[in-house]
């Protein structure tokens, strides 16, 4: 396939999230006493329709456009991989710079709604070599936010995943204010107690930030257009506030390969 | 002394501090990450920042240019094995595909390449092209180019997914089932019976739902027939000399003759027991989930390469394996797993044939078109999918109930979900946690089955919580027709006694997992008769792998 040259489709990513094709049926009533094939096969338009949903994971198509357009020579498909058998003394595992984090129960409308966002994309979107170049918008409209809530996706989380995932909240928290103006910035999770010994008094001279003890229970929109709806409950009773961008603190995840690879080596993970 | 060697796994955060410890401390350090670059600019989760200190790691230089570290980017750690203290490692180190040391930074690539795909390394925020401009540290570019797709690695006969589903999006079909056909004669069939590894490994699950891939590949084979096309499979005009058999025309045997066609052989013969072809296809998976006349296409497609297909012999009865053996140069063994387990609870042998009948030759008789008795109550015990397949069938002949019986819950049933829900659907009643001790009869018919209730234990090998009986908790349910489906074994009773081959404690062949040889040279197996009862597509692979182990046994 590597240098065949062959036009290809390029796919828009503005269907995501949106559900795989529902293979048709012929009903129970039409199954009882023969043997008719239950699934009828996707219509043409559906099919296509399911096919423009894959990704092409990782898709370089060896259509060599650019081994063509590189004057110093430099693409070479040819390049090999290289296999090397190495010995060491001592191996320390570490979690690496696999992002991938523990599910967010539905209710927060994490997938559900293009503005809101996990802390990892947020840490992204702060970074100055990052997809906006340090620009807080929302990845809905490009609009600017006013009101920005960081929410606790694990509130149920041990006193280690509460403490770091608050520091990285009031870290984004100033990051966001410093770069964006007339920003409201509403943090809602549980508390950790170290978290309230350690840095409660310089949290509360963030101007902008506002620290609310909480558990976040949904967030909804009402109308297609309209702001985020969040419902929390502090002290017991339950609050809705509306906000232009929802950031959710994510628990991070060991991939499998580093669990595996950790058992093996019978040592933990740093 | 010799420097201490370090490894380590990871270049986050904490990898990079890790190794900037121990090379300060004398150590000799190898970082390995699996990204293109090393990723430590991050925002810091254990101390409160300043607005400018975020995103600078000063560790990161230092790592850089430390001359004890060396960083192996873009990197896995294939094989870790520990002996005597030392950690011996094989590590895959990705091509970039980007000579680096001749790039000049003009982005010339970027700005051609057509690939238009999620930013990874910006968590999905933003796009971009398969040539990675990754390090403004290092200007690396890398072409994102990987062996295969995810879906692809995942498909055992590694079906180029990305590229048959992306041309159904282009409307292009009968160039996508070519593409399938590459490397799978039977895309009609497999496409609607494969349980789809690929979609479960499929990275669209993680923003909504996975591609709907396996029912993708049955759309653009019944493109085909829709259309009335008849495709010819081209076989090279240069003809190999060798004389092969094939012993069953299942999904293996067939993909190894068509592969084998493909080569060049054109005299291959498939010895087949029953009256048609397909195997486990035809006789195992109900018409209304795989018309026979499906199978029947994609068999004749198959046929018209000039492979042989001769019907109702059976090896071991009609021809002695020996014989065969002695009379072609190369056999590859297919022949499935066709052999329903017993209970092995009192009653059964007794009333085998008069109520009581294994999945293996329900499902047969019935595709077979054979009369069976159809009355009363039907129970079929177990959780698998030949389970779920009996009941729908025995539902479908006009048992007045079907009964599922088994012995744990859902949750541990090995049988694939939309199988249950569809049974449910139907009107299948699933009773779980309950496993039977006896058969029970009455004047040479079966008239029930004793159970007991069980509960779940610890977990066992495979994982599940083991199922314990409930002491005292026997009942008696009644029932005219009842069909084990505990599992499937391997006939091997064609073998000639004192045969060589060396069989696994399950009663199936060892083979070599390059080549599927048998110790004995010149005879190949695979498909169920070497795993055991498992998956069609996995059958098709041990087909194609055979196919290649056969080519170059006859050419060496």
């Amino acid at each position: 396939m590597i240098y065949e040259k062959e036009k290809r489709y390029i796919i828009a990513f503005d269907d995501v999230p949106s559900p795989r094709a529902e293979m048709p049926e012929i009903s129970v009533d039409d199954r009882r006493g023969n043997f008719v094939e239950v699934e009828t096969g996707f219509p043409e338009a559906l099919a296509v329709q399911e096919a423009k949903r894959c990704l092409s994971c990782r898709r370089c198509l060896g259509c060599a456009l650019c081994w063509a357009e590189c004057k110093p020579e430099a693409i070479d498909f040819d390049i090999p991989d290289e296999e090397l058998d190495l010995e060491f003394d001592e191996v320390i595992i570490t979690k690496g710079q696999d992002n991938a984090f523990h599910p967010l129960k539905p209710e927060l409308g994490y997938g559900s709604y293009a503005d809101i966002i996990t802390d990892l994309q947020f840490e992204r979107m702060l970074s100055p070599t990052g997809p906006t170049d340090g620009i807080v918008v929302s990845p809905k409209d490009s609009e600017i936010p006013r009101r920005v809530a960081i929410i606790q996706g694990h509130p149920e989380g041990d006193e280690n995943h509460l403490l770091s995932s608050l520091i990285l909240g009031v870290n984004e928290s100033i990051l966001a204010l410093e770069k964006t103006g007339e920003l409201n910035v509403v943090l809602v999770s549980p508390i950790s107690q170290s978290f309230k010994e350690q840095f409660f008094s310089d949290v509360e001279k963030i101007s902008g930030l506002q620290i609310v003890e909480g558990v976040p229970e949904s967030v909804v929109k009402k109308q297609d257009g309209e702001s985020l709806t969040l419902t929390y409950s502090e002290d017991g009773q339950s609050k809705q506030e509306a906000f232009d961008l929802i950031v959710v603190l994510t628990k991070p995840k060991i991939s499998p390969e580093i669990k595996l690879l950790s058992q093996k080596l019978d040592q933990g993970i740093l | 002394m010799e420097d201490k060697r370090v490894l380590i796994v990871g270049g986050g955060l904490e990898g990079v501090r890790s190794a900037v410890e121990k090379a300060e401390a004398g150590a000799q350090v190898t970082i390995v990450e699996k990204f293109p670059a090393l990723g430590a600019e991050r925002i810091p989760r254990d101390r409160l920042i300043k607005p400018d200190d975020a995103f600078v790691n000063p560790e990161l230089d230092k790592v850089r240019n430390h001359s004890n570290i060396d960083i192996l980017t873009y990197s896995d750690l294939k094989k870790v094995t520990k002996e005597n203290g030392t950690v011996k490692t094989k590590i895959l180190k990705h091509s970039l595909r980007v000579d680096n040391t001749k790039c000049n930074d003009c982005k010339a690539c970027i700005k051609v390449c057509p690939v238009n795909m999620l930013d990874d390394f910006d968590e999905g925020l933003g796009f971009r092209t398969a040539v990675d401009y990754c390090n403004p540290n290092t200007d690396e570019y890398n072409i994102y180019k990987e062996d295969m797709p995810v879906c692809q690695r995942t498909c055992p006969v590694n079906l180029d997914i990305r590229s048959y589903v992306g041309l159904i999006a282009d409307g292009k079909y009968l160039d996508s089932l070519a593409i399938i056909r590459d490397r799978l004669p039977l895309p009609g069939s497999i496409g609607r019976v494969c349980p789809h590894p690929c979609e479960t490994a499929c990275n669209r699950q993680y923003p909504d739902e996975p591609i709907s891939i396996c029912f993708l590949k049955r759309f653009v084979a019944d493109v085909e027939i829709d259309e009335k096309i008849e495709p010819v499979y081209e076989t090279p005009s240069k003809k190999l000399s060798g004389k092969i058999a094939i012993i069953g025309a299942g999904p293996a045997g067939l993909s190894c003759a068509y592969d084998l066609a493909r080569l060049g052989y054109d005299n291959i013969t498939i010895f087949e027991a029953l009256p048609v072809p397909g195997g486990y296809l035809w006789v195992g998976i109900p018409e209304y989930r795989l018309p026979k006349k499906i199978i029947q296409r994609e068999v004749d497609l198959i046929v018209n390469m000039g492979v042989e297909i001769k019907y109702n012999t059976r090896i071991g009865q009609d021809i002695s394996f020996e014989g065969l053996r002695n009379d072609h140069d190369a056999v590859f063994i297919g022949a499935g797993c066709h052999q329903g387990l017993k209970l092995r609870v009192p009653g059964e042998d007794e009333y085998e044939g008069k109520g009581i009948v294994d999945c293996v030759t329900f499902l047969r008789e019935q595709a077979l078109g054979k009369q069976m008795e159809v009355k009363g109550k039907l129970i079929v015990i177990g959780g698998g999918n030949a389970a779920i397949d009996s009941a729908r069938v025995g539902w479908r002949m006009g048992f007045d109930e079907v009964y599922i019986l088994y012995r744990r819950t859902k949750k541990e049933m090995p049988a694939n979900s939309w199988e249950i829900e569809a049974a449910e659907h139907e009107g299948v009643i699933l009773q779980y946690l309950a496993a039977p001790i006896e058969i029970l009869g009455k004047n040479g018919m079966v008239t029930g089955m004793k159970c007991i209730r069980m509960e779940l234990g610890e977990p066992d090998a495979s994982g599940r919580r083991r199922p314990v009986p409930i002491e005292g908790s026997e009942y008696v349910i009644d029932a005219e027709t009842i069909v084990p489906a505990i599992s499937q074994g391997a006939d091997l009773s064609f073998l000639s006694e004192g045969h060589d081959f060396n069989l696994s404690r399950w009663n199936t062949f060892e083979i070599d997992e390059e080549t599927g040889a048998t110790n004995v040279p010149g005879v190949f197996a695979g498909g169920d008769v070497v795993t055991g009862p498992d998956i069609a597509i996995r059958a098709v692979a041990a087909g194609n792998r055979a196919a290649l182990g056969i080519h170059e046994y006859l050419r060496s």
